[in-house]
């Protein structure tokens, strides 16, 4: 039976560190195998989600945010796979399911649902685990109402508390077969009338008026804040216990993205349901997150609560996701852009350096060795993947400028009119020079 | 717009449509060379016979009398009298269509149930061999004739191995039905599947192929969608996903085509109903043409366009039906 690696967050205390956590990732490993090679999408993560917090993973785009949250769902499609890590979950219904089955992927509570065959693991789907996409338009199917297709997402749960043991059946008990007879006989539909009513009492729920009548209709029919809300009810047909949400309001108005946080923090109140929320709009992190996690090429790169992340960066990175937001106060200042983009993650591409070192503009000699977690200030919760943590700047020791090639963001940068826009992490590059 | 309303409006632009066809018709009797008159008299008939036998079959008058004449002959189903055979056209016309829609329908039948699985499963199982096998077969499908595929199978199945009848089928669907429910007489339709096999198969082949490549690429298309991976996240078995969410929005586009395709099978079996001598419009058509028996070529072409234009309507109303977007406009 496989040991689960020890967690700093149970042996050291700290308020929200007593109960032990949801979930348990542990050097996951996400690879997409292309035809220019070997994209390494996520790199060894390693993350704790609590009962009943927001936890956020914040980065830009091509981050490996949304890789990362379909391989918490075993969601990957290839050419991408988990090759590696371990995905503790703690429900200790679900423990006692599988155990006999799979005795290894079960330690007390736990299952390690990387070690579980697709067929079960496709059973948590919606009734432990539930998702939320980016773009409500696209998410739903256009061609069936939506009324019934939260109706299919409730018959699936349904179906499964009626029998867990369907979970080692390849087809959840409903086959080809069963499918073409639906088609010739209405009561052989996978969607049973009560399902239906379950439906429209979860439109209800999300704030949808008219949720009968609108039940009725197809997505093309509804307005992009009401398709999110109904998105929202979809994903909560199961009464999952965590609920990702990938990238829930960039799609959305302003307003609209405003209406929408607000259901997900009511919803979460009343259900107590975990959120993990992706995004790279750090103004939703500060208003929904309990922690936070900031992805860089596909690591953590930085971790901790919300203030300690948000008031007290450690990582150039995250410094610099800061700097990038625009301020009331600093007005007609410039804003303060990370120079370079995110690299390719291809592995012949990554070495073994930090991969931030080259549009850090405080890559040191030792950046050259990828640098492990570090706690920040002896911190049990705040952690990051950078020297910084551990040692101070030191020009002495730091990189040429040029040193990753002509191209080098950091000449751009040093181009660029430095005015003091920000308060915190905005004068870092004025620092390098 | 009801669906009624939207059907009935089809309708009228479908008689629209027909009389186009009609008057088209009518003119190429004009544009093309071959006169009948040189058919039906004997070969060293004078001027006064040659005139006769014109007037008889009505061709001394204007060309906007004889139009005329001919559209409200047609209004009310008379087609004319064939100029060789002293038969009214349609009764003619009539006789071959079972044998052609027939065709037509067993072809479209043998493709629906080949290349939809077919293309399922070369969508689900891309890159591994069963779906390089389907993609192969669609391949040598699409770019094989019908005539020369006709001719092999013959020769192969026929006359080699000796087990498929290769032309002239002696009963028809509705003949052998008969006698199946009224005598329990199976033979009628031993003979008559035993016949149909080899026409429907070469009809068919090119119909497959098409079909294969429009589910497996729509299939993949769907497949790559964002509702798939939301569909899975809710729970939902992969059965309904791939076949009532992602097969169900394939076959859209696809109902199109069959439809279309259909109709083009209704009017251009003729080779391969010329090479298994198959007792169909388009033999009928054929032998017409060779001896400039215009009502049978005006009738027959005319029967086709209807035929084209009912299936049109009847895909549209599918359509609608299935893609809630579209609506009966």
């Amino acid at each position: 039976m496989p040991s689960i690696p020890d967690s700093r967050a149970n042996t050291e205390g700290g308020c929200e560190m007593i109960q032990k956590p949801l979930l348990r990732v542990r050097d996951l490993e996400t690879r997409f195998f292309t035809e220019e090679g070997q994209v390494n999408a996520v790199e060894k993560l390693t993350l704790d989600i609590h009962d009943g917090e927001v936890f956020g993973i914040v980065g830009e785009s091509g981050s490996g945010k949304s890789v990362t949250a379909r391989s918490v769902l075993g969601l990957l499609e290839s050419p991408g796979r988990v090759t590696g890590g371990e995905l503790w979950y703690r429900d200790e219904t679900f423990a006692d399911t599988v155990r006999a089955d799979h005795p290894d992927a079960v330690d007390g509570d736990y299952v390690d649902l990387e070690s579980l065959p697709s067929n079960v693991r496709r059973t948590l789907r919606g009734t432990h685990f539930s998702m939320i996409f980016q773009d409500p338009m696209s998410s739903l199917n256009p061609s069936i109402p939506v009324g019934e297709q939260i109706a299919e997402a409730v018959e699936a749960q349904r179906r499964a508390r009626a029998n867990p043991r369907s979970v080692a059946s390849r087809t959840q008990g409903y086959g080809l077969s069963q499918y073409l007879m639906s088609t010739v006989m209405g009561s052989r539909k996978y969607v049973k009338s009560e399902s239906l009513e379950r439906a429209v009492e979860l439109l209800e729920l999300v704030g949808i008026p008219d949720a009968p009548l609108r039940a009725k209709e197809y997505p093309h029919e509804y307005s992009g804040g009401m398709l999110q809300r109904a998105m929202i009810a979809q994903a909560l047909a199961g009464e999952p216990k965590v609920l990702i949400a990938d990238e829930p309001t960039t799609a959305l108005d302003v307003t609209i993205q405003a209406q929408i946080l607000d259901l997900l923090t009511e919803l979460q109140e009343e259900t107590g349901m975990t959120i993990l929320l992706i995004t790279h709009n750090l103004g939703v992190v500060a208003r929904m997150c309990d922690r936070v996690g900031v992805m860089y090429a596909g690591e953590i790169v930085e971790r901790g609560t919300l203030a300690d992340v948000f008031d007290d960066p450690v990582h150039p990175y995250t410094q610099g996701l800061l700097g990038s937001i625009p301020d009331l106060e600093g007005i007609g200042a410039r804003l303060q852009p990370i120079p370079g983009n995110v690299p390719s993650l291809l592995d012949h591409e990554m070495g073994g350096r930090c991969y931030f070192a080259d549009r850090c503009p405080k890559a040191m000699e030792e950046c050259l060795e990828h640098p492990p977690e570090f706690d920040v200030d002896g911190s049990s919760h705040h952690a990051t993947r950078c020297y910084l943590a551990e040692t101070t700047y030191s020009e002495a020791r730091a990189l040429d400028a040029d040193y990753f090639g002509s191209a080098e963001p950091l000449e751009d940068a040093a181009d660029e009119p430095v005015e003091p826009a920000r308060s915190d992490g905005g004068n870092t590059e004025e620092d390098s020079r | 717009m009801s669906q009624y309303q939207f059907i009935l409006r089809r309708l009228l632009q479908g008689i629209l449509v027909i009389w186009g066809v009609v008057t088209l018709v009518f003119l190429l009797r004009y544009m093309t060379p071959g006169n009948p008159v040189d058919f039906v008299a004997p070969l060293d008939a004078g001027q006064e016979t040659r005139d006769q036998v014109a007037a008889d079959l009505g061709l001394d008058q204007p060309v906007y009398v004889q139009y005329f004449d001919y559209l409200f002959g047609l209004i009310q189903g008379d087609m004319g009298y064939s100029f060789i055979r002293s038969q009214p056209a349609s009764s003619i016309i009539f006789a071959r269509l079972p044998a052609t829609i027939e065709l037509a329908l067993a072809a479209t039948i043998v493709a629906i149930i080949f290349s939809i699985p077919l293309g399922v499963i070369s969508a689900t199982r891309r890159h591994e061999p069963a779906d390089y096998a389907a993609t192969s077969f669609s391949l040598v499908g699409i770019s094989t004739p019908n005539f020369w595929l006709g001719i092999m199978l013959i020769l192969l199945v026929s006359v080699g191995l000796g087990i498929l009848p290769t032309s002239r089928r002696p009963i028809g669907f509705v003949p052998a039905m008969e006698m199946f429910i009224f005598q329990l007489e199976i033979q009628g339709i031993r003979t008559w599947i035993a016949h149909m096999i080899l026409p429907a198969v070469t009809l068919g082949t090119y119909f497959t192929a098409m079909i294969v490549r429009l589910t497996r690429s729509g299939m993949l298309d769907e497949l790559g969608k964002s509702y798939v991976l939301a569909t899975r996240a809710k729970g939902v078995p992969e059965t309904l996903v791939r076949y009532k969410h992602v097969l169900r929005n394939t076959m859209i586009p696809i109902i199109t085509v069959l439809g279309l395709q259909l109709g083009t099978l209704i009017g251009g079996a003729v080779i391969t109903e010329f090479v298994f001598n198959w007792p169909g419009l388009g033999t009928l058509i054929i032998n017409a043409i060779d001896v400039r028996d215009w009502p049978i070529i005006q009738g027959s072409l005319i029967v086709i366009g209807v035929g084209f234009v009912i299936i049109n309507i009847a895909v549209d109303a599918l359509y609608a039906k299935l893609n809630p977007k579209v609506s009966y406009e």
